[in-house]
């Protein structure tokens, strides 16, 4: 079985296994990252989103070969890239602004599709710090598929997007 | 029938009181006397099965049958519900521990949580509470009567004592009296009339409480039931047969050179692969499928013809047809001496619960004859059972752990998810743990859906818009087949296939009751009739499956609110009246009239006749509509408004704005509430606008998110949420359901009011609503 090396959460790692495995496999099972979920494996709703180089991408079609070399960030990793990205001490930091602001609006219901939801959230924060409301919708409806969610958290996800970029904005403000 | 208390033993450290449960009367459905027995282990077990546990430090842990899937009551409300009764601060509850057979002690399904589960919970806590009052009494040396309690501590006679004091160094047994059968689809139920809180004396219920579950799953701590791991485990994929009813003629030969590992399991018609390797479960599960010889079926009709089916062909007369219970008068001669009335009839999909995950347990068949399913289920204890009675063993021999899952709404009420029988069966056959996870075609091929209908209403109103006659006939195939799908594939013992009679312990009829409470009393003349029949293709398939049914987000209630809805709208119109304004005339009812004025302040209505004013069928213009629905459930008011456009060119609509006032009674938690019924008023927009279950004469078509399309957020209108306390009602109606409903024919009506023209059924999707504007 072929060796591929990559970066997890700051981590560089090496795994055994075939080329051809879905990525999501391979987190979830030789890695123990249980964030991203299994919803679909045809990269139609978006559960099993991880950011690789900070795009949001979905693991359940991805192979393991193809991120060799790549940088992947999964919900476990979010707390540390925003550390890295801000020049602060991983271990000081528990939650990313976005995981804060999933638990002050109260976003999930039974909360499965909701790793691919803070991913998106991520991403699009860190590309707009400050988005309007139609350019939070149009961000979930981007990436492979739009990001889908049965329980129908999306009123609560467009709060906690906007609390998210203010208290990403508090926190440069006092930095 | 009161509680009692016991001292087990002396501990030299710590101490707690455990409050457990003792059976007492008739079972509810007079099941035989084993039945109840089968479930003594649990029974027995009241220690680790005790409802509360009260530590020598205030602590408490709180256990509950009910599976709560995100809607938070378990983690909220029944922790207010538990504080407010026993006087201890929400925080004194720093456990939860949900759904697991062997640590929970109610069972029952996680539906009605405050109606039904509520009830239970807080007569639980006011028995205990009673029982901690006996102790300080004794403690203290005064009257009880003139005792005093806050947050856990207990005043008497210039003295003060906690109630971990209370039980601190004693292991004191709290028995309270219960009714019912642990396994069947109710569960216990807690007897008796202990004295309870005043409501005006409430201070934890009604507020704002978090879900402690929350930060959990944004941080990736949760064990979600995707996460169990056992030592040893396998991973396993079943391959279903080629239609509903196809049987077995050749499996195929495992190809052990790509696939090594592997393992091929074949009981009757169920053919299973597992594999330590995930990846290489699913390889050679593709791989035996391709190479697997089904029989040929064609036993339904194509979900073209659902329709014209139901009401040409299938048998509506072999189950006796239920009446309204609030059925009165002589509808049919009041209608024929009305001034005016409306004769229509109304359609309406199957559709499937659709979880973001497909269904996945781990099944753990041990050496020593015990079975463990890990998974995620809306009723375990029921599920409890039939495992039993699948595998041909005790009850007491089979734990049903539940983890948090996606949530699917209903469809394990009673009935499984769908993977938990496959993964205990190919754990049997291969002396290891097994984990089953179903591909995303298997879950929306092989999972139960929620049933189709097809409603005739007519409706007689006076010169003063007074309705003078209601008559309705609800056709709908049985809406709850608790059988195990592995089960019926294994050719194992199942509960029975939903039929004419009620089997004991649960509701698997075809009889179509009325489940939408009327509510317009005004009405001199009402007749409502529900006619059932058996699921569709369940008899004609060989494996006793076709199209499958079970409760879906309000059963039965959606499938015959949509059509009175919608039909007392298009009465309004008819009427020349305005919809909110008709709506009012027919009741007195302060709590129905306060929601439908509360929605219509609330949302810009605009009161006047529909359609509107600028109301247009063609041209590339969207043109705006408004639509009312109001709706009785779980003792709960509901009132909604829904504003929408419809592009005519494009058959395009979408919701503009979803407004919906609440009066549930006491409300226990405002803002859990409101983002429950956020969520719900979502899922009814998918419903009128996305979603429809299709089939060929074989199988379910509808395999994936572009044959089977849900919202997304493209679609999300403004939602505005109105609760309207009312706490003098004295009890907490349900908040979880209704939201979805409402929304159907709210969105139907409001298309009628833009376009003038009626669509009687859903989803409103292009080509149909172009159909209907060429009309």
């Amino acid at each position: 079985m072929p060796s591929i090396a990559f970066t997890v959460n700051g981590s560089r790692r090496d795994v055994q296994a075939p080329g051809d495995t879905p990525l999501l496999y391979v987190l979830r099972n030789e890695l123990e990252l249980s964030g991203p979920q299994f919803g679909c494996g045809l990269s139609q709703c978006g559960a099993c989103s991880v950011l690789i180089d900070g795009k949001e991408t979905r693991s359940c079609t991805l192979p393991v070969s193809r991120v060799a070399a790549k940088e992947v960030t999964t919900l476990e990793g979010l707390p540390g890239r925003w550390a890295g990205q801000h020049g602060l001490a991983v271990a000081s930091i528990a939650l990313h602004p976005v995981q804060q602001a999933w638990i002050d609006e109260q976003v999930p219901q039974c909360g499965f599709c909701q790793n691919g939801m803070m991913i998106k959230a991520a991403e699009l924060l860190e590309q707009i710090p400050a988005p309007t409301v139609p350019q939070i919708k149009n961000a979930f409806m981007t990436g492979a598929s739009p990001h889908l969610c049965r329980c129908g958290s999306y009123v609560a996800i467009l709060d906690a997007v906007q609390h998210a970029s203010m208290l990403i904005a508090r926190q440069k403000g006092s930095q | 029938m009161g509680a009692t208390l016991s001292r087990r033993q002396f501990v030299k450290s710590g101490g707690a009181l455990f409050v457990g449960f003792g059976l007492v009367g008739r079972n509810m459905f007079d099941v035989p006397a084993a039945a109840a027995a089968g479930s003594k282990n649990s029974l027995d077990a009241a220690l680790a099965s005790s409802w509360f546990e009260i530590h020598a430090d205030n602590t408490m842990v709180l256990r509950t049958g009910k599976v709560d899937f995100g809607q938070t009551t378990a983690h909220t409300a029944y922790k207010q519900i538990v504080a407010e009764e026993l006087n201890v601060p929400f925080e004194a509850i720093t456990s939860v521990v949900m759904g697991d057979t062997d640590r929970t002690p109610d069972g029952g399904f996680s539906a009605g949580f405050l109606e039904y589960g509520g009830a239970n919970i807080r007569k639980a806590a006011a028995y205990t509470y009673q029982a901690l009052l006996d102790l300080a009494a004794t403690k203290l040396g005064v009257a009880k009567s003139s005792l005093t309690v806050q947050d856990g501590v207990v005043s008497g006679g210039g003295r003060k004592i906690s109630y971990g004091e209370l039980v601190k160094g004693q292991e004191l047994n709290l028995t309270i009296p219960v009714t019912g059968d642990l396994t069947s689809m109710f569960g216990l139920t807690v007897t008796g009339n202990p004295p309870m809180k005043p409501t005006s004396e409430y201070r934890i219920i009604g507020q704002s409480y978090k879900n402690s579950v929350t930060p959990s799953k944004v941080s990736a701590r949760e064990t979600w039931v995707t996460d169990v791991r056992l030592p040893g485990m396998l991973h396993g994929r079943v391959v279903h047969p080629k239609t509903l009813g196809s049987t077995l003629v050749k499996v195929g030969d495992l190809n052990k050179s790509r696939y090594p590992n592997a393992q091929l399991i074949v009981k009757g018609n169920l053919v299973g692969v597992v594999a330590p390797a995930e990846w290489e479960a699913i390889g050679a599960a593709q791989q035996v499928a391709a190479d697997t010889q089904w029989s040929d079926w064609k036993g339904l009709p194509a979900s073209t013809d659902l329709h014209r089916w139901m009401r040409e062909e299938a048998d509506w007369k072999t189950t006796p047809p239920a009446k309204g219970d609030k059925n009165k008068g002589d509808a049919a001669s009041a209608r024929h001496t009305a001034a005016k009335s409306l004769t229509a009839t109304y359609e309406l999909p199957f559709m499937k619960h659709a979880p973001i995950g497909p269904t996945i347990a781990v099944g753990d068949a041990r050496a020593d004859g015990s079975f463990y399913i890990h998974t995620h289920n809306q009723n375990p204890q029921a599920l409890r059972g039939q495992i039993a009675l699948m595998l041909g063993t005790p009850v007491d021999k089979v734990v049903v752990r539940i983890y948090s899952g996606p949530g699917h709404y209903g469809r394990s009420n009673g009935g499984n998810a769908g993977a938990e029988d496959e993964a205990i069966l190919l754990s049997q056959a291969v002396k290891k743990p097994v984990r089953v996870q179903w591909m995303r075609p298997e879950d929306l091929q092989w999972s139960t859906s929620s049933p189709p209908a097809v409603s005739n209403i007519r409706i007689g109103w006076d010169a003063s818009g007074r309705i003078t006659a209601y008559e309705a006939d609800h056709y709908m195939p049985a809406m709850q087949d608790d059988r195990l799908v592995g089960a019926l594939l294994a050719k194992l013992p199942t509960p029975p296939a939903p039929d004419v009679t009620v089997p004991a312990g649960s509701i698997s009829s075809t009889v179509n009751g009325i489940s939408d409470p009327w509510i317009y009393e005004r009405v001199p003349n009402v007749a409502e009739t529900g006619y059932g029949t058996f699921q569709i293709g369940q008899k004609a398939s060989p494996l006793g499956i076709g199209l499958r049914d079970h409760s879906m987000r309000t059963p039965g209630q959606l499938q015959q609110n949509f059509p009175r809805e919608l039909a007392i709208s298009e009465a309004a119109a008819q009427a020349g009246t305005d919809a909110i304004e008709f709506r009012l005339r027919q009741t007195d009812d302060a709590r129905l009239r306060g929601v439908l004025t509360a929605v219509r302040d609330a949302s810009g209505w605009q009161t006047r006749t529909s359609p509107s004013p600028r109301a247009a069928a063609n041209g590339g213009t969207a043109v705006q509509g408004q639509g009312v629905s109001a709706m009785l459930r779980s003792g709960t008011y509901w009132a909604c408004v829904c504003h929408v456009s419809v592009t005519p060119s494009t058959g395009k609509v979408k919701v503009d704005k979803y407004t919906i006032a609440v009066d549930p009674g006491i409300v226990v938690n405002p803002l859990q509430l409101k983002r429950t019924i956020e969520g719900g008023a979502l899922m009814g927009l998918s419903h009128a606008l996305y979603e429809e279950m299709t089939f060929d004469q074989s199988a379910i078509t509808s395999r994936d998110w572009l044959s089977y399309p849900i919202l997304t957020m493209d679609d999300v209108p403004e939602i505005k949420v109105v609760i309207l306390p009312h706490p003098e009602v004295g009890a907490y109606g349900g908040g979880s359901e209704a939201a979805n409903a409402l929304a159907v024919s709210a969105i139907a009506a409001a298309f009628y009011d833009a376009t003038g023209k009626t669509a009687r059924r859903l989803p409103l999707k292009a080509a149909y609503v172009q159909s209907v504007l060429r009309t």
